[in-house]
This record gives structure tokens, C-alpha cells and sequence, in this order.
């Protein structure tokens, strides 16, 4: 246990091999993240006194003038003696829910399409989280833990849902497809900005690829919410026909028809998809006839889908930037 | 041609912020290679560039530390992934207008 100090700011413990950053969201703190992984670079922060361990020296979230100027990314920093660092604490992001490290069985694993499976994982105590927020999984045999988001809500029962793509030559993935009912891991859980926010506006999903899993935790938030008459879409961008899923969850839904709408697209233009065709962004704004004044629009996927919802909602749109909300999946 | 300031008010490896009413703020820089001008607040978050470091031509957003290219609005360092509006500057006489 090591005790880290914010300069000007309050001190709290870090248990051996935890990082900067989980160490301090786990005290409550609000430190600025969102990946986790060492690729956003939004965690930075500079050691004043003590000294850490760099988990991830090749970070892509550490430019080369950050690296000159002495910054570093909490995320990827375990404290190796007691620390005093500089870190701006901002209130706006304190954690709703402080994440916790629990071990966890593996209960079931169903495929969903060609490439993606849902995976089903029990803990003790209960499945805390807040819709839309992700964990981290710690798998045997690999040295770092892999970010995935739940697709279920909160429950007593200590049942957390992932759907999961497989990734060609990825070490997390190949480790998590090999995995059987009943093996052990660990979850650290829960972590993310981009959670359902109470609004009195219409709701807006967008999901690319992978990134079915959070906005589905939000329908199935917003399902289970009063039925006022608000609305929600999710869109779902996929390659090919055979990639789109998403279709089954969201139908068993109650409201589903009325209150909640699917809308899937295909973006390979040599497919015999006969529903949308196009970029999934594109798709959306179509499909809303680019108004986008009385929504929260959610958005999880690949880093260039969010990257042109940005672009497409915010510099071309100018829609304030609270109404968009994402974790980005690199 | 719109007024912003003096080309004194900004002294070299420095920024100034500029509010003009209905416009979002701008930001003037002096560099050794002349004066810029882009949009003031960071397409990360809502940090005002003008308050930020200035290095070697970048930069450097309070907030996070992302970085811009001040003279193409290139992203040139994380969490900054959106570019950064520039804005054509024409110096006459000493003042700094915004070509329109
Ligand atoms: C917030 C968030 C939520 C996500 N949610 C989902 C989801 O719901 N479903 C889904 O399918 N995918 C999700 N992802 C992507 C997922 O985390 C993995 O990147 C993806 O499964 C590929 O992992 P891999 O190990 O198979 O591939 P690899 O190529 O082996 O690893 C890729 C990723 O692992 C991490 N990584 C690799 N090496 C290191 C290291 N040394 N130190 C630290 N990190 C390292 C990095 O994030 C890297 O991008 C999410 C990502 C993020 C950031
Ligand atoms: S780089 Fe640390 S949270 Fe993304
Ligand atoms: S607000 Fe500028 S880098 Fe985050």
C-alpha cells in the first residue's frame, strides 16, 4: 500500500498494483479519463515527488512533447513508493458508482453473429453500475486488462453481461473465446463518462461493430424507466448483413414499436442487405432529418465512427457537447 | 475586414483571447512566423486555448494537454481528435483584423 497526495489536494491509498487513477476513483475522486488503456491521453498528470511504474512505456495516448515535458498517464502509472502528484480534479466527473476489483466465474457465452458472442459473468454481491459504463476484465496470461462494456443493467444478483467482438490476432479476445462456463477472472467494474443521463429529450444510440453492447444497457435502461413519451433509437451500423444483430434485444423490449425504435444499417455496398445502406452517422442524421435539438445522443464503436459523429454533430451541427456521449473503444 | 487588436497587445509566444458579440471567441497568437488566429475553446472539452501553453508552434490546451498545430488547427496531440477551426488574419498598420 503506497499513499498518493494530489498536490494542493487530498491524499489517498493505493493498494499494490493498482494504478494512479483507479486508486483515486475508487476513493471517489474526480479525475479526468476515459479509456483506461493508455490511448486516450486524457488521464495525464505529472509526478512531483516518488516514483511509479510505466505499465504501457509505448502509450499512444503520450505524445512525443508530453513525454519531453514530464507527463504521464495515470492510468498506466503503479506507484512503486508514496507519490505526490499534479492532477486537476474536476467535480463534474467524480465516479456516480467507485469501482471495485471482484473475482468472477464465467456462467455463459451465446454467439451472436459470425464474430461477436455475448459473455455472461457472475460475481458476489451485487452488479453496480450505471448504463453505458464499461470494466475492465484481468484475464489469465495477459499482462494487461482489456475494456469491455456491459449490456445488461444493474442487478442484485451479480450477473454483468458483455457482448464481445473477436478481434483477428487480438491477445485480450483470442484469451476471452478460449474461455469455458465455469473459468475464473477478475472484474473491475464500473468505469465510463458515457452513462444515461436523466434528460427530459428524446434518446439517440449509435452503434458501430462492437459497440452494441453499452447502447443496448441504455435501451434496456430506458425500457425499464416510467413510459413517458419520450423516444429512443438505437441505429446499429454493421459491414455486412450477416454482421447486424442487435434486432432480438431490442424487440423483446417493452415499448418496443412504440416508445423504441431499431434501425440497423449495412455500409459494404456490394451486400444484399435490403434494409439502410451507408455509414451509420449518416444513416442516423438521414433518419432524423439532421435535426438533433431535442436529443441525447449516446455513441459507442470504432474510434472513426465517433470521431465523425463528433465531427458531424458538434462542428457541423453545433450541438452542445453535454448532448454527446461516448466512450471511445480503441 | 473585422477589427480584433493591436499587434502589440499579443507579444511574441503569447495568445490573447478576443470576444466578439454572436461569434465564438477567438484566439490570436504571435509566433515567431507571424500572427494566427482559430477558434479560443478546445474541440476536447470547453478549455479556452488562449489560457494554454504555447510550444514550438502548437498549442497546448489547459485541461487535458492536447494539442493543436496553431497554424493548420491540426490535432497534434491526445485526447484532441476533432481539428481546430483557423481563421484568416490580415496585419495592416499594426492591427490585426479577420478577413471575412
Ligand atoms: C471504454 C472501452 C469499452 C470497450 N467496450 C467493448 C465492448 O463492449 N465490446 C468489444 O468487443 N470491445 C470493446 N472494447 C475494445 C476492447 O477493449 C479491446 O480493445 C478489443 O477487444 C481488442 O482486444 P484484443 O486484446 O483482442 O486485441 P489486442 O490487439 O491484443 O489489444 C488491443 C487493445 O488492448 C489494450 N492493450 C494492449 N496492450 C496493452 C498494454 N500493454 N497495456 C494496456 N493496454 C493494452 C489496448 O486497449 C489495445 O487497443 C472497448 C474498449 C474501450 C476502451
Ligand atoms: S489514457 Fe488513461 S484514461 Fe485513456
Ligand atoms: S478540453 Fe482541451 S484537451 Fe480536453
Amino acid at each position: 500500500m503506497h499513499t498518493i497526495r494530489l498536490a494542493g489536494g487530498p491524499a489517498f491509498g493505493c493498494a499494490d498494483g493498482d494504478t494512479v487513477l483507479r486508486a483515486g476513483l475508487r476513493e471517489g475522486l474526480g479525475l479526468s479519463y476515459e479509456c483506461n488503456v493508455g490511448s486516450c491521453g486524457v488521464c495525464k498528470f505529472e509526478l512531483v515527488e516518488g516514483a511509479v511504474e510505466d505499465l504501457r512505456p509505448d502509450a499512444p495516448g503520450l505524445s512525443e512533447r508530453d513525454r519531453r515535458k514530464g507527463r504521464r498517464l495515470a492510468c498506466q502509472s503503479r506507484p512503486t513508493a508514496d507519490c505526490v502528484v499534479s492532477m486537476r480534479l474536476d467535480d463534474a466527473v467524480r465516479p456516480p458508482v467507485r469501482p471495485q476489483q471482484r473475482t468472477a466465474v464465467l456462467e455463459a457465452v451465446r454467439p451472436l453473429t459470425q464474430d461477436m458472442s455475448e459473455f455472461t459473468v457472475r460475481t458476489d454481491g451485487a452488479a453496480d453500475f450505471l448504463p453505458g459504463q464499461y470494466a475492465l476484465l484481468h484475464l489469465s496470461g495477459l499482462g494487461a486488462p482489456r475494456a469491455y462494456s456491459m449490456a445488461n443493467t444493474a442487478n442484485p444478483e451479480g450477473i454483468w453481461q458483455f457482448i464481445v467482438r473477436r478481434v483477428p490476432n487480438g491477445a485480450g479476445t483470442a484469451a476471452l473465446f478460449a474461455m469455458t462456463p465455469g473459468a475464473a477472472l477478475s472484474l473491475d467494474a464500473p468505469y465510463g463518462q458515457a452513462y444515461l443521463r436523466p434528460s427530459g429529450r428524446d434518446v439517440v444510440c449509435v452503434a458501430g461493430g462492437s459497440g452494441l453492447a453499452p447502447m443496448l444497457s441504455i435501451a434496456r435502461a430506458f425500457a425499464e424507466g416510467p413510459a413517458d413519451d419520450r423516444r429512443l433509437t438505437l441505429y446499429y451500423g454493421a459491414r455486412t448483413a450477416r454482421d447486424v444483430c442487435g434486432a432480438a434485444e431490442l424487440a423483446a423490449l417493452p415499448g418496443f414499436g412504440t416508445r423504441i425504435r431499431y434501425v440497423p444499417a449495412v455500409s459494404d455496398p456490394d451486400d444484399g442487405f435490403a434494409g439502410r445502406r451507408g455509414f451509420i452517422h449518416t444513416v442516423m442524421a438521414e433518419d432524423l432529418g439532421r435535426r438533433f435539438d431535442n436529443c441525447d445522443i449516446y455513441c459507442a464503436g470504432p474510434p472513426p465512427m465517433t470521431l465523425a459523429l463528433e465531427d458531424l454533430l458538434i462542428r457541423e451541427a453545433g450541438i452542445p457537447a453535454d448532448r454527446l456521449r461516448f466512450d471511445r473503444f480503441f | 475586414m473585422l477589427y480584433l487588436c493591436e499587434v502589440t497587445d499579443v507579444a511574441e509566444g503569447a495568445s490573447k483571447r478576443i470576444d466578439l458579440p454572436e461569434r465564438p471567441p477567438l484566439a490570436v497568437f504571435h509566433l515567431p512566423t507571424g500572427i494566427f488566429v482559430t477558434d479560443d475553446t478546445c474541440t476536447h472539452g470547453l478549455a479556452s486555448l488562449s489560457e494554454g501553453e504555447i510550444d514550438d508552434g502548437a498549442v497546448e490546451c489547459p485541461w487535458h494537454q492536447g494539442a493543436f498545430d496553431i497554424a493548420t488547427g491540426k490535432p497534434c496531440g491526445a485526447p484532441c481528435t476533432i481539428p481546430l477551426r483557423t481563421h484568416r488574419v490580415v496585419v495592416s498598420d499594426g492591427k490585426v483584423f479577420l478577413e471575412e
